[in-house]
């Protein structure tokens, strides 16, 4: 076919010159053109229906993947990023920094006689892939059928849903076998595999991530309203599934109360396979014929139940009707725009994996609420009983006037409603996460590891080591997702400061009401997850009360400098930024190993950042330490706040009043 | 084209019996046949019984107030519905037996616009050709052909994001031609849009017809079914309660002229009493604000108003106006006029 493409469309007749002589030639070629095509007639398809018809039912889901495909494209300098990023940090951190605390006679049995880096790396590839089934079939399924709709485009075309269903999947497969690729390729960089047939586990891994993507697809699509399901399963489900299934240490280091998580986890499973494939594992080749059958059986079966549900809500053997096809479109959160949110989130498992699923939870709610007849104002709403006269709206005078109105009561109160009519379970279960790193690193890698010397010199258990640390990545991780992406949604898309600033508000009240609520959110983990250390006996002093108010002050600096952050950003493009230092903060700053694994020159670097401080500040109080260095990490905090704000209000006028 | 006369309100079986009778007596072959449709959502009955037969060329139309069924038959006749029961075929194939053979048919305009946001005006256009599979080849020239038709040549590398209401609008329309469809499916083309983004699509809809695309569209713009529309139906509960022409259907159920009074909020009713006893008015209907009098002629019955108020039997009204009967009051006086949800 001639090549000749016009570059500009042609005079108000609306066709381009060549394209009648193309149109022939098509037609000529494929031999079914329908059209009677004229002089002045448009383009016609070089094939009539039937063709279209016959070839969409051969390929069709090459066609509904490519279109997934190219919108992966859009965001793609992302995806390269965290493919290349992901695994650097991760093998930096767990594999050299942490391996130091593990290399030694009983562990290297315990690992079969592999290092630890030969030992995680294959784990780190396959629960990658696991990361990603959770952001690219959650999200982008609801965007599908509900926000922006996307599943029904195709719909109308000769594409049928099973179609859609297995051109979705094909296109995430495809995403799982490049980043497998790359997670590979840095990993024998690393030396970390000897085995000639390393490489299939990229095949593997991508089995894994489907055995459960398929599953959460189907899950996905089975929910026409989302209140936080996505947030849950991220805690209840995936978290554990990649916690407690042999990733940082095997499976037999967990008591057998614990085990059968793994053994039906396909993080478990496809781990193995991935170890016996890097380094030639020990395993009875029976268990490495059940990994392989019981991952492709459950892709197979997630794959089918996905297909039956689509078809059900794409039009067919409908049972009622799918209020998502039939009224007004729900004004939602631009959905891609969320799972891409979630994309980076993932990037730092650690907390902020289902923030940013319960961010759009709230973002769902807020759209709603934005969509109706006002906010806050709705609250009151008089019955058709005597309305009493309106009271005189005051308004504050002197300083700040411009800024301030004295009414930051009502922003929390519209906070409240919004957590209200929000899934509570999904806020109160948001401290679940630090919990189950605590049980599983503590439990799990602190049979391995055994005592670490704590702030005074004197040896401490490793739960007792990392559980302060993370309690003050909860506490980063909390105010960072609300002083950043929560802000910056509402700002953006929701619109909720605008309808605020149209009233009496002032950009103070708004950004004060912010950040009290995200102190109080930490304030209810803070306290929530010291019982649970209490429970667990890692705490041994009275200081570690301390440790709430001490969250709350990390909470605070973070949230004050994050905010002042956001205030620059444009698009979610600038977002990236944030998570490409919270990952590798959150892995080095001494959470899960000591700074000393690190020559000089590093160590200095990571004790100039907040977290390291935060961390160092809650080991103190946890064991009841409180020296000068104590207070200079408090110092450290109360600075950051302090100059977080002023910078925060400075930019808050041009945030908010632009 | 004739029509049947039926009382308003009620279902008129024999109404689509005509219809048939006319796109048999105009072409052997309908695009869309369909007899006894019917779509229940379990105790719900959203379409319940409707027969139609659109003949190749025309302009049908699908009115009906919100909730009526006109979007569940619609989907029905796009194949991505299925019925519960009763026959259906489009282009001659039941879409249940081959959904796919029938949707390569049709160009599909749905109420709610769902382009894909991420991806730029000319992307959504080759994405959309492609779940037809079609080659870009064909695709390339065709986008630009259909940006230009669409009057959005110079957002062709703007994100569908960033385009205005009407923008998305027209490029959902020029996406639902990439396969050069013999029927496109409106469903409420124009809501929602400005009066100039409005008169634009229908120019653009009538070129189609002028082509011999076999458009079908539902609506709540009675001016654009005047407009647009051969032949239409009005749908209630999932029924058809008339069908014909837009002027047949005027003359059937209205009449030629309206003369609407405003006597005063309390006193519309009484007045009305006394209306529909001595003037000679063909139907009356009344309304919180205005009395609306259906006759042949406008100004005898005015003439007649202003008699009885200056004898003192009804006061003297405070506007009155005089107006051709349009298909506005064929459907209120067909769908009634409380809101139905």
């Amino acid at each position: 076919m001639a090549e000749t493409f016009p570059t500009t469309a042609a005079s108000s007749g609306g066709r381009p010159a060549s394209s009648s002589a193309r149109q022939d030639a098509a037609g000529t070629a494929q031999g079914g053109a329908p059209g009677t095509s004229t002089a002045s007639g448009p383009l016609q398809p070089p094939f009539g229906p039937a063709e279209s018809a016959r070839r969409v039912r051969r390929r069709g889901l090459w066609y509904f993947a490519e279109h997934q495909l190219r919108s992966m494209r859009r965001y793609g300098s992302v995806l390269v990023v965290n493919a290349v990023g992901e695994p650097l940090v991760y093998l930096l951190a767990m594999g050299l920094g942490l391996a130091t605390l593990i290399s030694g006679g009983a562990s290297a049995e315990v690992l079969g006689g592999a290092t630890y880096l030969q030992f995680i790396a294959p784990a780190l590839l396959a629960s990658s892939a696991l990361m990603t089934a959770s952001v690219e079939f959650s999200y982008p399924v609801m965007d599908g059928f509900k926000w922006h709709r996307i599943y029904y485009a195709p719909q109308a075309t000769p594409i049928s849903p099973a179609q859609i269903t297995a051109g979705h999947l094909t296109a995430v497969s495809l995403r799982f076998l490049a980043q497998s690729t790359v997670f590979y390729l840095i990993m024998t960089a690393f030396g970390a595999t000897d085995s000639p047939w390393s490489w299939l586990q990229v095949f593997s891994a991508t089995l894994g991530g489907l055995a459960i993507g398929s599953w959460i697809m189907a899950f996905a699509a089975s929910i026409r309203d989302e209140k936080g399901q996505f947030a849950l399963l991220q805690r209840f489900v995936v978290m554990p599934l990649f916690l407690f299934s042999a990733t940082f240490y095997p499976l037999t280091q967990l008591p057998l109360s614990l085990q059968w998580i793994g053994w039906i986890s396909p993080q478990w499973h496809a781990a193995q396979l991935g170890r016996v494939l890097s380094y030639g594992m020990d395993n009875p080749a029976w268990l490495t014929a059940v990994h392989v059958l019981y991952l492709m059986g459950l892709a197979a079966s997630g794959a089918l139940v996905a297909v039956a549900i689509y078809t059900r809500r794409l039009g067919w053997r409908s049972g009622r009707p799918d209020p998502d096809a039939v009224v007004t479109r729900t004004k939602g959160p631009r959905g891609s725009v969320l799972s891409r949110r979630a994309e980076r989130a993932s990037s730092a498992p650690a907390a902020s994996a289902s923030s940013a699923a319960e961010a759009a939870g709230e973002a769902t709610t807020a759209a709603g609420e934005a969509a109706g007849p006002g906010g806050v104002a709705v609250v009151g709403t008089p019955g058709t009983a005597a309305v009493p006269p309106m009271p005189e709206i005051t308004v504050r005078t002197g300083a700040l006037s411009g800024m301030y109105s004295g009414n930051i009561r009502a922003v929390l109160e519209r906070a409240f409603l919004s957590l209200k009519s929000n899934n509570w379970a999904v806020f109160v279960s948001g401290f679940a996460e630090p919990v189950l790193y605590l049980l599983s690193l503590g439990i799990g890698l602190g049979s391995l590891i055994g005592e670490l010397p704590g702030p005074d010199g004197e040896p401490i258990p490793y739960g007792m080591y990392i559980a302060p640390a993370l309690l003050a990545v909860s506490a980063m991780n909390g105010a960072v997702y609300d002083s950043t992406w929560n802000v910056f949604f509402k700002l953006r898309y929701a619109k909720t400061y605008q309808t605020m600033l149209a009233t009496r508000l002032g950009p103070l009240d708004v950004a004060l009401g912010e950040i009290l609520m995200a102190l109080f959110r930490g304030a209810v983990y803070a306290a929530s997850f010291l019982i649970v250390m209490a429970l667990m006996g890692l705490v041994t002093s009275w200081t570690a009360l301390l440790m709430v108010p001490g969250a709350l002050l990390v909470a605070f600096g973070f949230a004050a400098v994050g905010m002042a952050v956001t205030s620059y950003m444009k698009t979610f493009q600038h977002m990236d930024w944030i998570m490409i230092v919270m990952l590798p903060m959150f892995l080095f700053s001494a959470t899960f190993f000591p700074l000393q694994v690190y020559p000089t020159g590093v160590q200095w670097f990571i004790q100039a950042l907040p977290l390291w401080h935060a961390v160092e500040m809650m080991r103190h109080l946890a064991v009841g330490v409180v020296t000068w260095a104590t207070a200079g990490h408090i110092l450290y905090f109360v600075v950051m706040a302090a100059a977080g704000l002023v910078f925060a209000s400075r930019r808050l006028a041009r945030l908010f009043l632009r | 084209m004739s029509h049947t006369t039926s009382s308003a309100g009620t279902p008129v079986p024999s109404a689509t019996e005509t219809a048939t009778e006319t796109a048999a007596g105009t072409s052997g072959t309908s695009v869309i046949r369909a007899r006894g449709l019917r779509k229940h959502y379990g105790d719900f009955h959203a379409v319940q019984g409707i027969d139609l037969d659109v003949t190749p060329g025309e302009c049908f139309g699908l009115l009906g107030p919100n909730g009526a069924g006109k979007s569940t038959t619609m989907r029905m006749l796009a194949g991505v519905s299925q019925r519960t029961a009763g026959e259906l075929s489009i282009m001659g194939i039941d879409p249940e037996e081959d959904g796919p053979a029938v949707r390569a048919h049709l160009g599909v305009v749905p109420q709610q616009d769902n382009l894909d946001e991420e991806l730029t005006a000319r992307d959504n256009l080759l994405i959309y050709g492609r779940y037809f599979g079609l080659p870009y080849s064909y695709l390339k020239p065709k986008s630009l052909e259909l940006l230009e038709f669409a009057q959005l040549t110079d957002k062709a590398d703007t994100k569908a994001d960033a385009l205005s209401g009407g923008m998305k609008r027209r490029l959902v329309i020029a996406r639902a031609l990439v396969n050069e469809p013999q029927l496109l499916l409106l469903d409420e083309p124009t809501t929602g849009l400005d009066p100039q983004a409005r008169h634009i699509l229908w120019d653009r809809l009538y070129r189609l017809k002028e082509r011999g695309t076999t458009l079908v569209l539902t609506t709540h713009y009675m001016d654009e079914a005047e407009q647009l529309c051969d032949r239409l139906v009005v749908v209630d509960g999932g029924q058809i309660m008339a069908a014909g022409t837009p002027q047949a259907l005027i003359r059937e159920h209205a009449s030629r002229e309206v003369l609407e009074v405003r006597f005063g909020t309390d006193r519309n009713e009484a007045a009305a009493e006394v209306l529909r006893a001595e003037t000679r008015v063909h139907r009356i209907e009344v309304l919180p604000d205005r009395v609306l009098l259906y006759g042949d002629r406008a100004d005898e019955l005015q003439d007649a108003v202003t008699a009885l108020a200056e004898a003192g039997r009804v006061t003297a009204p405070v506007t009155a106006l005089t107006r051709r009967a349009s298909l506005e009051d064929v459907f209120l006086i067909l769908t009634g006029r409380t809101l139905v949800d």
